[in-house]
């Protein structure tokens, strides 16, 4: 009974393992394949094929993806600095300060609830206003509309990480006669590093993988990964080895990202609620 | 989870001796902190939000705005079948992936929660779907799901079935939109309730135990009550998510074939920049908001514990 328990357990397991990777490495192997490989059932590439690097070449030399490349890390990195610029300092609020009216509790919920909000109803307000103010496909419009929907996540976060540091060292600099902000700048943030780090890559993979505004707001030269992926198909066809690649290049920055992170991932994820 | 434990959190002189000149101070400090993240919010969330109420009371097309029409944008939802239809779809599809995701994730969280030796690298596995790009994961999924001798199909000839018409019959559509987020949401479900299993104290078990409790009675009377406002916050979440779906089937299907599956938000998104319907987009936008803050204020109250003990 206990072995059959253990051996199903095993089997369940197994399964899950292969159906969660199973699509990665379809992608990969599509992407070392020669297209008229495509479709025999070989898996193991030096063994039952020989893989190339032809498709990864020439996918990488396309003056496109390169441009989509460059504009997906610049929003990620401008967007996510700037949410945890904003976020760090009202986290540090709202763990250290007491508010009254709305209070701490209040200002949270406040925060968290800007996650509840679907985002295709700003769809037609930022095009409007974006289009004001002449930042239409513009890099610029991202950064900013990809630090606003990453804020909520760095604010819990880093206030639970914040809350989490001794006081006992603030307390010191303040009697040594250190104002707030230098007692913040000097020994809170150097102390809360790891989880500012882990932060920052958090809403960094968030923001690579926006897909709604990027496509809403960009039509040439502020284009994103993502929405290069989005077009790909309807212009040449399905090609498989292309396919493989395109996907792997836009999957494995925000993957790498939220590994890295890992540790911080659920509370980010339960909007706090759960430490993980 | 307001002011109850408050006095714990500020600063310990505040309360002490000089505690009058610095209170002045710190009343100023306190909102240098929070103030850009307040401000920033308002221009970028709380403004665009009252924007498109505006934008909704008048007939605006093509970045031009004409005349005032009242309710005239909200009183065309109700008459519009492709509206109604996209409405369907995203039913079914929320129906469809959060009953499944739910059941999966929570079992496979109950299943391997005692395997302690694994659990990073549990965690790590169920890390990739969930980070992968959904356009790209809906990208990849074309060529999983296509039809002449694709993976899926193969699999399926193999154990001598019929090839599934997975994109091309709008039934199947729909359901391949819905595997895709099954396979990139399950892990959310999985990793969350398996934190919350393994946060459990250990001590109730044991003298559940003691008292002679069986693996059902456990899981009956300590487990699902113990972890239920957690599972309802998951729910919430997934179900916040689901209602926005857009990036899996633009990338799978288009909408297609036909408006099979043509969720709400793309059909949303298709009034505002193809068809550059502003005025009514901005009321389709409005109303999703009603039905999701609907849902919020339905699960909200069964979820305030969690975020109550740390206040």
């Amino acid at each position: 009974m206990r072995l059959a328990y253990r051996t199903g357990l095993g089997a369940i397991t197994v399964l899950a393992l292969f159906l969660v990777l199973f699509p990665f490495y379809w992608a990969f192997l599509n992407s070392i394949k020669r297209p008229e490989e495509t479709f025999q059932p070989t898996w193991i590439p030096f063994l039952q094929f020989q893989p190339t690097l032809e498709h990864w070449r020439s996918q990488l030399a396309t003056p496109e993806i390169r441009h989509a490349l460059l504009n997906s890390v610049i929003i990620s990195i401008g967007a996510a600095t700037l949410a945890l610029a904003l976020g760090t300092l009202a986290a540090y609020g709202l763990a250290r300060f007491r508010f009254n009216r709305p209070s701490n509790g209040a200002l949270t919920t406040w925060f968290l609830s800007q996650r509840v909000l679907p985002p295709v109803m700003f769809v037609t307000p930022f095009f409007l206003l974006m289009r004001q103010f002449g930042l239409l496909d513009s890099v610029l419009a991202l950064v900013l509309l990809n630090a606003t929907f990453t804020l909520p996540f760095a604010v819990i976060i880093l206030s639970q990480t914040f809350r989490e540091l001794p006081r006992e060292l603030e307390e010191a600099a303040l009697v040594d006669g250190a104002s707030h902000l230098q007692s913040f700048l000097s020994v809170v943030l150097p102390l809360a590093l790891p989880g500012l780090a882990a932060t920052w890559v958090i809403c960094m993979a968030f923001s690579w993988n926006e897909f709604l505004f990027a496509l809403s707001l960009t039509s040439k030269s502020a284009i994103p990964m993502p929405v290069i992926i989005a077009g790909a198909e309807h212009t040449r066809g399905v090609q498989f080895w292309f396919v493989g690649v395109n996907v792997l290049l836009t999957m494995l920055v925000p993957i790498v990202l939220a590994l890295l992170a890992q540790r911080y991932i659920i509370r980010g994820l339960t909007l706090g609620a759960v430490k993980g | 989870m307001d002011s109850a434990s408050d006095n714990s959190r500020s600063l310990g002189y505040e309360t002490g001796p000089k505690a009058a000149p610095s209170k002045t101070r710190t009343d100023y400090t306190k909102f240098v902190f929070i103030g850009p993240a307040v401000i920033w919010i308002v221009a970028f969330t709380i403004f665009p939000l009252f924007y498109a109420l505006y934008t909704s009371l008048y007939t605006y097309r093509f970045g031009q705005r004409f005349g005032f029409v009242g309710v005239g944008n909200f009183t065309r939802l109700v008459t519009d079948e492709n509206l109604l239809s996209s409405l369907r779809v995203t039913l079914s599809f929320v129906a469809g992936t959060v009953t499944v995701e739910m059941v999966l994730g929570v079992a496979l969280a109950l299943l391997l929660s005692r395997e302690i030796r694994g659990t990073n690298v549990m965690r790590g596995i169920a890390t990739l779907p969930l980070f992968a790009t959904p356009v790209a994961v809906g990208y990849l999924a074309i060529t999983l799901y296509y039809e002449q001798d694709g993976p899926i199909n193969s699999l399926i000839q193999a154990f001598g079935g019929k090839g599934i018409p997975w994109l091309s019959d709008p039934f199947w559509a729909l359901v391949a939109v819905i595997l895709v987020d099954i396979w990139q949401w399950t892990p959310f479900v999985f990793l969350i309730t398996l934190a919350g299993l393994q946060g459990l104290p250990s001590e109730l078990y044991d003298a559940a135990r003691v008292d002679g409790a069986g693996a059902f009675q456990n899981f009956r009377y300590l487990t699902l009550p113990l972890l239920a406002p957690l599972l309802w916050l998951i729910l919430l979440l997934r179900l916040v998510e689901a209602f926005r779906v857009f990036d899996i089937p633009v990338s799978l299907t288009l909408g297609g074939p036909g408006r099979a599956t043509e969720v709400y938000s793309l059909y949303t998104y298709r009034t505002a920049l193809r068809f550059f319907d502003h005025g009514y987009a901005a009321a389709q936008g409005i109303l999703l908001l009603v039905i999701v803050m609907l849902i919020v204020s339905l699960i909200f109250s069964r979820i305030r514990g969690l975020y109550e003990e740390e206040r």
